[in-house]
């Protein structure tokens, strides 16, 4: 079972991401924040990262910069889901090594389309 | 400061109170959506395990389906809603700080604004998605 570590500092948004990942299969791991991702990650190999932006303690881009500098990480895909919606944002998260960018809210169908097309 | 008197600064000490109130009512604006939405959430996951259990033709399972879907989109408005609210305390914040410094006599110089607005949405629409 493939493995989505979901970050959002948000209990309901992490919620209906769960619901929608797990009725779909996968298996889900939980954080409240980035640093609680950060620690997770480091202790657990995933197939793909799905982070809010804004959160306390570490924000969804610094999560994905300092994951993309982990060897183990370097391939993994993520995603950022977030309520900004800004070019100047993408293009941070871009620069960060984010594969893409979701606004919420999210459909759930078209958040597991995108699922499956960037999981390897 | 020209033409300032103690007529303004009683207004502007009004208006900084004015301010509070209005960042206490959003904070229990906050709570009541909260609250809202944790009781909508823990209905939702009974109907959602139920879901997989109940038997029921094609036509009504792709029905219930697609209703929860849209509940899993709208369920997602507390998030959006808590942002919205954060940012305009936020900004009702500066805003009575700079009032409060004017009914002293200081020229507060008034940030434009703490930081970009982060939410835009006006409604519960699914939002864009963009792949590098």
């Amino acid at each position: 079972m493939q493995s989505i570590l979901a970050v959002d500092d948000s209990a309901s948004m992490r919620q209906m991401v769960s619901f929608t990942l797990k009725g779909a299969g996968y298996n889900v791991i939980e954080a409240a924040d980035g640093q609680e991702a950060l620690e997770k990650a480091r202790a657990q190999q995933v197939d793909l990262v799905l982070t809010d932006q804004n959160m306390p303690r570490m924000d969804g881009i610094t999560l994905v910069r300092q994951l993309r500098a982990m060897h183990a990480f370097a391939a993994t895909p993520m995603l950022i889901l977030t309520t900004e919606s800004s070019d100047e944002m993408k293009a941070k998260g871009k620069a960060a090594g984010a594969t893409g960018w979701l606004v919420k809210p999210f459909d759930p169908a078209k958040l597991l389309d995108v699922v499956k097309r960037v999981i390897k | 400061m020209e033409n300032f008197d103690e007529h303004d600064a009683a207004t502007m000490r009004r208006a900084a109170l004015e301010c509070e109130a209005i960042a206490a009512d959003l904070e229990r604006l906050k709570a009541m959506i909260a609250d809202a939405a944790d009781r909508l959430t823990a209905s939702f996951n009974v109907v959602g395990a139920l879901e997989s259990r109940a038997v029921r033709g094609k036509a009504e399972q792709d029905r219930l389906a697609g209703a929860l879907s849209n509940a899993v989109t709208a369920l997602q408005f507390q998030d959006m809603a808590n942002q919205l609210t954060a940012h305009a305390q936020r900004r009702l914040g500066s805003l009575r700080e700079a009032l409060t410094k004017l009914s002293d006599g200081v020229d507060p110089l008034l940030a434009t604004t703490t930081r970009l607005q982060p939410v835009r949405q006006a409604g519960m629409g699914a939002g864009s998605i963009d792949l590098f």
